[in-house]
């Protein structure tokens, strides 16, 4: 996510440095009044440290490997402050002599990777970790999700920026400088890194954290007593039973769910999320769960048995997922397989282009949701048998599109030249 | 399947799916930054016509390209700027196919998968179209020209990084930051800094290594992540320890805190020209470009 020089307005990226400079100075401050003298070699050391372990490549699950940056890692080691000066240092030295980001866009970066990412790392984990001893596990996912949500800040600020720039210098109906609008720079960033490089990074943090909690807890209290190496009121390690920590996390969801429905439906809990709830009959959806259970008893322990060995775990995530997904299907307003284009009008208040142009010339073979056979959805059919419609061609839909994936995955496989060709391109943008 | 049969095969197949991976590639990239920057400092101290320069000229002179390239709108004159970038190499003895290469090959290649979509969406007219049930796909003269002036402005800014980079020694490089009113704490920690990567290369290199060496089969995706993030904690750990020494030996070696630094970089009269030269160039460019379409 580096960005290199030529995407960005020069008005921008140097511009950036009306923000970056001063966060600059106040951090040397900072810094300085805690270490003193010794501010030049512990920062540099660091710094140095930052740039190897960006150079790791973190392998990924499907082959793939990516980059780890580690700026959570190094605010929660060296406090915010001192992160964003060694982070800014290997950042500078990357542009400018190993080429990884430009050279004017020097200020953007330091901005976006060196100040934002740690800090919302850092604050993230001390609202997450609280005054939990040092050694306790919730200190650990705590730095998973501060590391997730610090990168993922840096990579929608990165896409913030790359999609301003069709919007504020354009010329003639042609983009100066990177040609994607908000519309496209901002999901893009967003959805590669909330399901890429910020997992790599959250999962590396915690395992990080981890294993500084064996082996050199010292660095898990302040900068400063760091380094003047006083004792570290450690505390024991505690672990909470995994019945709690699922049923606090579960009910956080709920919460957030509840509270994101709340404010979608505008206030009105029979509107959740914006669709009439008060027009789903309750009986039917009891007996389409009931329905999605017993399939979801049969066919979920079948798969296990039946696949080989190889794809054992993973076609059997995927037929689970594949049995509860047409759940979905109770929705009102998509209700029942009306999914057309009139309905997507209705309920975002816009018909995608694409949308458009494709159900004209696509029609389903399974349209409506359901077998086109008189059993399934003829006018007499019952709800179970409508339910049963729906289920079957909901797996289908998806195992279809599973392997159609999975068919082009090793097709993919075939043509690579090697496996070691398809790192994440992280470095880039 | 029985499971003696599955023994015998499976090895070798994850052998072979797995053994080009992360360790692989983590190696080949830090050897890589080695070698470029041997190789750099290699270029720096040949008796070319940038290597003779000022630092402080160069810097000046790699700014006001840069700054050119990146408010000039115009393909013509970027594509000029581009071939005073290739002259100034030639001049300075930096080996054609590495410059092209080490340009086109990097960045621009990437910014032109980057930029290949937006052709087909920019709206516009499409003289070379075809139609799909209701879409019309074609490239777009407006996106045609976008995505030419993008392309052409990251090879400008790209070549002109390298062209500094490569005829400067780095230590000059970051003292000539010293015109910019870089403070001298930030010089002094990004010379330490420089210095001290390459310890930390080597000593991942040499962490990596030893672990490929010992390895036998295959490992899970997990025990890998858990290897990476405690050979991360333990290179923190020994960054401290030796941050310790340093500060240590600077100590003992009468270090107060302040930094000094005496320079010997004087600007005669062959900096200042290039220097005019160059700005003169930048200032026709962003004047011309005006003009040009």
């Amino acid at each position: 996510m580096h960005i290199p020089d030529g995407y960005l307005s020069p008005i921008v990226s140097l511009g950036a440095g009306a923000v970056t400079i001063p966060v600059w100075a106040i951090a040397s401050h900072k810094v300085k009044s805690v270490l003193n003298n010794r501010t030049v070699p512990l920062l540099a050391i660091f710094s140095a440290f930052v740039f190897t372990i960006m150079m790791f490549n973190i392998p990924v699950p499907g082959g793939t490997t990516a980059h780890a940056v580690g700026g959570t890692l190094i605010a929660v080691v060296l406090g915010p402050w001192a992160a964003v000066l060694g982070v800014s240092m290997a950042l500078i030295l990357q542009a400018l002599f190993f080429g990884d980001g430009g050279v004017l866009a020097i200020f953007i970066n330091c901005l976006n990777i060196g100040v934002v990412l740690p800090f919302v790392g850092y604050y993230t984990y001390r609202l997450l970790a609280g005054r939990s001893p040092l050694l306790s596990g919730r200190r650990v996912w705590a730095a998973g999700i501060a590391a997730f949500m610090g990168i993922t800040a840096a990579g929608l600020l990165v896409g913030l920026q790359l999609g301003l720039q069709p919007l504020l210098f354009s010329e003639n109906g042609y983009a100066l400088y990177s040609p994607y609008g908000l519309g496209e720079a901002l999901p893009a960033m967003l959805i590669s890194h909330v399901l890429g490089a910020s997992i790599v990074e959250g999962f590396v943090t915690a395992l990080g954290v981890a294993y500084l909690q064996k082996n050199h807890p010292e660095y898990l209290t302040t900068l400063k007593s760091m380094v003047s190496g006083s004792n570290v009121p450690e505390g024991q390690a505690t672990r909470r039973p995994l019945w709690q920590t699922g049923l606090i996390s579960g009910s956080v969801a709920l919460v957030v769910l509840l509270a994101l429905g709340l404010i979608s439906g505008g206030g009105d809990p029979a509107k959740l999320f914006g669709t009439d709830w008060t027009t789903v009959r309750w009986s039917d959806v009891g007996i389409m769960m009931l329905i999605v259970a017993i399939i979801f008893a049969i066919l979920v322990p079948l798969t296990w048995l039946i696949l080989p060995a190889r794809i054992k775990k993973v076609g059997t995530y995927f037929m689970a997922v594949a049995v509860i997904a047409p759940l979905g299907l109770i929705t009102p307003g998509f209700a029942y397989g009306e999914g057309s284009a009139a309905d997507v009008q209705q309920a975002f208040g816009y018909v995608p282009k694409g949308l458009h142009a494709f159900s004209s010339f696509f029609s389903a073979p399974f349209a409506d949701y359901n077998i086109p056979l008189p059993f399934f959805n003829g006018s007499e059919a019952h709800l179970w048998q409508q339910a049963v419609g729906y289920e079957i061609t909901g797996i289908i839909g998806i195992l279809l599109v599973g392997a159609i994936a999975y068919g082009l995955a090793l097709l993919i496989g075939k043509t690579k030249k090697g496996p070691g060709d398809n790192t994440i391109r992280e470095a880039q943008v | 399947m029985s499971s003696s049969a599955r023994l015998g095969r499976s090895p070798a197949r994850k052998k072979q799916k797995q053994s080009l991976g992360w360790l692989e590639k983590t190696l080949a990239g830090i050897t890589s930054s080695i070698a470029q920057a041997v190789f750099t400092e290699e270029h720096s101290r040949k008796a070319g016509w940038l290597q003779q320069l000022d630092p402080r000229a160069k810097l000046g002179m790699f700014l006001a390209m840069v700054l050119a390239g990146s408010f000039t709108g115009s393909f013509p004159v970027l594509v000029g700027l581009y071939l005073v970038t290739l002259l100034a190499a030639r001049l300075s003895q930096v080996p054609f196919d590495f410059f092209v290469k080490r340009v086109w090959l990097g960045i621009p290649f990437f910014a032109g998968i980057v930029v290949v979509p937006s052709i087909f969406f920019t709206p516009g007219e499409r003289p070379l179209s075809f139609t799909v049930g209701s879409l019309i796909i074609g490239p777009s003269i407006p996106g045609l020209i976008g995505a030419s002036i993008f392309i052409s402005r990251v090879a400008v800014s790209v070549s002109l990084a390298v062209l500094l980079v490569v005829t400067t020694p780095w230590a000059d490089l970051l003292k000539s930051l010293q015109a910019l009113h870089v403070p001298q704490v930030f010089i002094l920690l990004l010379s330490m800094t420089y210095r001290y990567i390459f310890l930390f290369l080597r000593s991942a290199v040499d962490m990596f290594e030893a672990r490929k060496s010992r390895m036998v089969g295959w490992t899970s995706g997990k025990e890998q992540r858990k290897w990476i993030a405690g050979s991360v904690g333990n290179l923190m750990n020994r960054s401290f320890k030796m941050s310790n020494d340093v500060y240590s030996a600077m100590l003992a070696r009468g270090f107060t805190g302040e930094t000094r630094s005496f320079n010997t970089f004087r600007m005669e009269g062959r900096d200042w020209t290039a220097l005019f030269l160059t700005i003169g160039v930048a200032a026709a460019a962003v004047f011309v470009q005006r003009f040009i379409r």
